[in-house]
């Protein structure tokens, strides 16, 4: 009876200790939207569940560990105890009424986390090996950065162009694959101004590691501010080089070649690229011209740069024009 | 109606029982035809493969008491006969998962296929378990004349399903434009026949082994093991025909 | 040597070399006919590749001999019913043999050298992963005609499938050693299936290692297309050779639950089986059948392949999401497969070294049965996230909350078996501790994966990554070691060093426990799983250089363990008697274990685990075979 008595004591400090000890090393990271207020709740009953029955198990078996201990020449069996029923009823029973209330926890958390709000905004996700693009259908801006106002509901109508990714930004807590064929949906309300980042969150390919975009909480007034600023940019690029910009970021391209001086380990810069000597897989050297950077684009596996290759690129089906314009834009790299 | 055991009240039900299977077979189509009503087809569907798998493939074998200790021909021929059945349960969930994929990807729609050419490569079939039958009916009594003639006609009208689906159907689908590779209707309608075909294939070489071993003299009455178990693979082809039937030709809405 | 060379594994070898080349000889002799291409990367084409790789299968295992005996049948040959061995010392091992005992021992000696060759993989990733940014899986590098980026993905997949094959191999090795002997048979019910079985994984094991020198793959052991559809040939190579191992898995559970329901001793009534009997026909009736919906899976992304056949490509009306509820029906049962016989193992191992009975026998019983059923409708909770219907995420957590009832009963009974008991703590028991221990862990990190909203947080992070680790190794890795320590003696005549089997547990356990905290750790905190790098920004650089230096630890520990097994076969400490004092049948009997098992058959008369009951007997030989022979 003693032995049950400290049992129980060891397991509720035990408990508490753990409990304690895993609510103050801060296992999520900071929580950056409404949704994440469900998943939070909910993860932390999960933890408090955890830290009970892991105390519950551990103890009686450390504690048996040391008690219960053979002595040493005693060649005798313990004492002859085949079960108790009322015992296993009660440790079946039990765990079943927690099962009931963690699965009503989870599915009252689920509606939460699903809540709809009619005026959310919806902004369209392309994924693509290895790179993502945003585009804003009232104001036709095409980024390569997500921008969400604080504190509106927005829900992002994704699409994949090839295989299966995920979307997922750690401080909003949801994920959503993103599938092939179908849009998927995920809405979202960002609840702390700051920079995060979007990272793919189902294998891809090779660079899935790095198939990454920021996404940027700003105030209200600092989102609008950039909302006019993009749709500035987006009216003054009637150039070639304007229109080539746009063209290299609703592709894609920039998510894995970089346009500054720093390059990125997905693609060949093309930071002062374009007139260059660039040595190729295959041993020899070629000139950064209009023609290479069209082969380039239609067959990227036909001349492959050397420490790129086997190539990851995709070809890309783009009009004469097109190419010409991202051509333009190219060479405004310097 | 229990089984029986004499020879001849054995075939007169082996008749008996093929007859309600054809007549069910004819109110299948029938009813496909109709009014196309899924439930109504899955349960005819759901009797015919029951009345094979007791009358033509003896399921309730599987609860008799063993004659003699464990080192008997009988235990080791009723050991045998659960590895036997264990397999086919497990082979019925490959097919199981084909009629899933039919379903999640067709869904209430259908390839256009020949339905004659399938009324009667099904009735083939069917008539071929029927053969099959009297062939295992005829060994379990000690007439290896009457199992070798019987397993033959088994053999040849099993060779008929399968040229009749795969040099006949197949291509008679494909000039139509149902191909492997169009769409999900012809991927699935290729893959569900050509791994029930190659069943038939396999079957038929053990119909051909137990034929050339009985040619042999190697069962009798009492031994016939290989005999019971090529029956029962073929009835269970069969089986998992009776519920592809409808699903690729009865059910649902033409694409 | 020239008769390591003559032997059945080498034979089998080479016949697979030859029917590779026949299967791809005749692909590309019949495309040349029809005007297609006949070369590609690889020397072959790919459907080339893949009718070698299934000619080499074919070829492999009638060359080695072992479906000989089928072969005599279908001539209408007879084969006398009692087999015996051939050969004697190492070379019954390389051979093939009808023993079941002879089998277990290849089984698991296999899945030894798969588990070596699953963690060498691993500790290459995870040296690789050690610090941000690559360090030597680099762009640069091109080894197998892969990228360093491609060959860590090749790597990280070929680490999970070939250590679940191991797996498989492993409790094949167990179940097929112990079973026999705990329910007095003589042998499997089919000894020929059982051998079949075995070998049929050896040339799976060859096409799974072919994958690496084929391209590689790039999806993970879990193969999703579209990815998987337009991945190297070495896919193709991965899905034929999961196939194949899946014959392995499907054979061999049909063998066991007919041995366990044709074979008993007289008087073992059900609820007078061993427990370990009971854990693997819950584990059995989960392989033999839903280990044919993965190779369905395989084979229609292989045939999507080969044949343009859109199942899962969306421009056909192919769904995606499709393979996922296939592959996941096999792949969520296939855990419980997994796990189901090493908890058989920890029940089965406690009494002993408690000295008491087993906690409510019956319950265990039906507990390990619960499981397998339960675990058959819950494999959804693989695909939250996936886009599936949203209204199946509800159903899918209710059912997979319910799993942990079961499994709570488990760990309950374990608790209550070893209070009030007289317990002493030699190696097989460490091993048992430390597997309730991690998988005590693993079942504490399931629920949050359950209820979906905090899910969606978790999945593809390293928070799973630690959750499967725990329970695999809670559930398979520490009870494999702990009945390899118990039943070596049974086996060999000898024991395994004590000190040593020590040193490898003190070693493992820690550094274990430490690696798979750290990665629920990071998982948590945005690790995603799968990725050759992550941003230094993350902070995550100290936690990856701890969990490979724990790696490397657990690594160390493995070869020690590996060292004391060989080296214990001729050195170990005799040990012929009852070492561990069980009343279980196999132990009553002189070890080694002799070649036909039991000279007398017994009679079950009592309860397996009446310890502490004076005077009661669990079994009683009887008089010996009139014919020796069946």
């Amino acid at each position: 009876m003693r032995h049950f008595v400290i049992v129980g004591i060891l397991v509720i400090v035990m408990a508490s200790l753990t409990y304690i000890g895993l609510d103050g090393i801060g296992l999520m990271p900071v929580a950056a939207s409404a949704q994440a207020i469900p998943i939070d709740w909910l993860w932390n009953w999960q933890v408090v569940a955890m830290s009970f029955l892991f105390s519950l198990i551990v103890v009686p078996m450390g504690y048996s560990l040391i008690v219960f201990r053979k002595k040493k020449g005693d060649t005798t069996d313990a004492e002859h105890v085949e079960g108790n029923t009322n015992l296993e009823i009660a440790w079946t029973v039990l765990p079943l009424f927690l099962v009931m209330i963690f699965a009503y926890m989870g599915a009252f958390s689920l509606g939460e986390v699903l809540r709809v709000d009619p005026n959310a905004m919806i902004i369209k996700v392309k994924a693509r090996q290895f790179a993502w693009t945003f585009e804003y259908p009232d104001t036709g801006i095409v980024s390569t950065e997500l921008h969400l106002p604080y504190n509106r509901q927005v829900v992002l109508e994704m699409e994949s162009e090839d295989v299966i990714h995920s979307f997922w930004v750690p401080e909003f807590r949801v994920k959503q694959d993103v599938v092939p064929g179908r849009v998927t949906e995920y809405r979202i309300t960002p609840s702390l101004v700051g920079s995060y980042k979007v990272r793919c969150a189902e294998l891809c390919g090779t660079s899935h590691s790095y198939m990454e975009a920021p996404v940027i909480v700003d105030e209200v007034a600092d989102y609008d501010a950039w909302i006019s600023e993009q749709k500035a940019l987006t009216a003054a690029a009637q150039t070639p080089e304007g229109q080539g910009q746009l063209l290299t970021v609703s592709n894609g391209c920039v998510g894995c070649h970089s346009v500054t001086s720093t390059s990125l380990p997905t693609a060949p810069t093309w930071f002062g690229i374009y007139g260059s000597q660039v040595a190729l897989a295959d041993g020899s050297t070629v000139t950064v011209d209009d023609a290479f950077i069209r082969e380039s684009i239609l067959d990227p596996k036909a001349k492959e740069v050397a420490g790129f290759s086997p190539t990851i690129m995709p070809p890309y089906t783009l009009t004469d024009e097109q190419i010409v314009n991202i051509i333009a834009y190219i060479k405004t790299l310097k | 109606m229990s089984h029986t055991n004499d020879k001849s009240s054995a075939l007169t039900q082996g008749v008996i029982i093929f007859a309600y299977l054809a007549v069910l077979t004819v109110i299948e189509y029938l009813i496909a035809v109709s009014f196309n009503a899924v439930s109504i087809l899955v349960v005819v569907a759901v009797i015919k493969a029951a009345l094979v798998m007791y009358y033509y493939m003896h399921i309730y074998k599987l609860n008799q008491d063993s004659e003699g200790d464990e080192h008997s021909y009988s235990y080791k021929t009723d050991t045998n006969r659960l590895g036997l059945w264990l397999f086919l349960l497990s082979d019925a969930f490959v097919f199981a998962g084909l009629l899933t994929v039919r379903m999640n990807l067709l869904g209430f729609t259908r390839p256009h296929l020949n339905q004659i050419l399938g009324l009667a490569v099904t009735v083939v079939l069917l008539v071929s378990s029927f053969f099959m039958n009297r062939g295992e009916t005829a060994m379990a009594h000690g007439d290896k004349k009457g199992f070798m003639n019987n397993v033959l006609i088994t053999f040849v009208l099993g060779l008929g399903f399968l040229l009749g689906v795969v040099m006949v159907e197949w291509r008679l689908a494909a000039a139509e434009g149902l191909t492997a590779s169009k769409d999900v209707t012809g991927a699935v309608f290729y893959m569900m026949t050509g791994m029930h075909a190659f069943h038939v294939f396999t079957g038929l070489i053990f119909l051909f082994v137990v034929w050339n071993n009985a040619r042999k003299g190697v069962y009798s009455a009492e031994k016939h093991w290989g005999v019971e178990a090529a029956a029962v693979y073929w009835h269970f082809v069969d089986l998992v025909w009776i519920f592809f039937y409808p699903a690729l030709y009865l059910i649902g809405k033409l694409v | 040597m020239k008769r390591f060379f003559s032997t059945a594994l080498m034979r089998g070898l080479f016949w697979q070399f030859v029917g590779t080349l026949v299967g791809a000889g005749l692909v590309t002799g019949i495309r040349a006919l029809m005007g297609l291409s006949v070369t590609d990367k690889f020397f072959f084409t790919e459907p080339a590749w893949v009718l070698g790789g299934f000619f080499g299968v074919l070829f492999f295992l009638v060359g080695n001999g072992v479906t000989g005996d089928w072969i005599k049948w279908a001539r209408g040959i007879d084969t006398p019913e009692h087999h015996e061995e051939h050969y004697s010392g190492w070379e019954k091992y390389f051979n093939v043999s009808l023993d079941h005992k002879v089998i277990g021992i290849q089984y698991t000696v296999t899945a030894l050298v798969l588990v070596s060759l699953g963690g060498l993989f691993a500790l290459i990733f995870r040296t690789e992963l050690a610090q941000s940014q690559l360090q030597f899986l680099t762009q640069d590098l091109t080894l197998f005609s892969q990228t360093g980026p491609q060959l860590y993905n090749t790597l990280m997949s070929l680490h999970g499938m070939i250590m679940i094959v191991s797996i498989l191999l492993g409790i094949a090795g167990v179940i097929n050693y112990v079973v026999p002997l705990l329910l007095g048979a003589q042998d499997m019910a089919f000894p020929r299936l059982n051998a079949f079985s075995y070998w049929i994984a050896v040339p799976a094991a060859v096409l799974l290692v072919m994958s690496l020198i084929l391209g590689g793959f790039d999806t993970g052991w879990t193969g999703y297309p579209p990815l998987s559809a337009r991945a190297p040939v070495g896919m193709q190579m991965f899905f034929l050779g999961v196939f194949t191992a899946g014959w392995s898995s499907i054979l061999g559970g049909l063998n066991v639950i007919v041995t366990v329901v044709r074979m008993r001793a007289k008087g073992m009534t059900a609820m007078r089986m061993p427990i370990f009997v009971w854990a693997s026909i819950a584990t059995s009736l989960i392989s033999l059948t839903a280990t044919q919906l993965i190779g369905l899976s395989f084979q229609l992304v292989m045939f999507q392949r080969l044949f343009g056949m859109g199942f899962f490509d969306p421009p056909k009306g192919g769904n995606p999401i499709l393979f996922q509820h296939l592959f996941w029906f096999y792949s969520h049962p296939a855990v419980y497969v997994f796990v189901l016989p090493g908890l058989g193992v920890i029940s089965e191992l406690l009494p002993v070294f408690v000295r008491k009975p087993l906690f409510g026998y019956r319950w265990i019983a039906m507990s390990s049965l619960g499981i397998a059923l339960v675990g058959f409708v819950v494999w959804a909770h693989h695909m939250y996230t996936s886009g599936m219907n949203e209204y199946l995420r509800v159903p899918f957590m209710y059912s997979t909350l319910l799993v942990a009832i079961p499994t709570g009963v488990k760990f309950f009974s374990w608790v209550a078996t070893l209070w009030g008991g007289k317990i002493t703590t030699p190696t097989p028991m460490l091993f048992v501790l430390g597997g309730i221990l991690s998988f005590l862990l693993g079942g504490l990190s399931g629920p949050p994966n359950a209820t979906v909203s905090t899910d969606l947080h978790l999945q593809d992070t390293y928070w799973i990554v630690g959750h499967f680790h725990d329970t695999i190794f809670g559930g398979f890795v520490f009870p494999f070691f702990g009945a390899i320590y118990y039943w070596f003696p049974k086996a060999v005549g000898r024991r395994m060093n004590e000190t040593l089997g020590k040193i490898h547990f003190w070693l493992m356990t820690p550094s274990f426990l430490v690696l798979t905290l750290l990665m629920m750790r990071v998982g948590l905190l945005g690790m995603r799983r799968r990725i050759a790098d992550y941003d230094p920004a993350l902070g995550f650089d100290t936690y990856h250089l701890i969990m490979t230096i724990m790696g490397y630890l657990i690594g160390i520990s493995v070869v020690i363990f590996l060292y004391n097994f060989f080296n214990s076969i001729k050195n170990g400490e005799k040990a012929e008697g009852n070492v561990w004092n069980s009343r279980s049948p196999e132990w009553q009997v002189p070890s080694p274990m002799p070649t036909h098992n039991y000279d007398r058959p017994f009679e079950v008369i009592g309860e397996p685990y009446d310890y502490g009951l004076a005077n009661a007997e669990y079994i009683r030989f009887l008089e010996p075979e009139k014919s020796k022979h069946k």
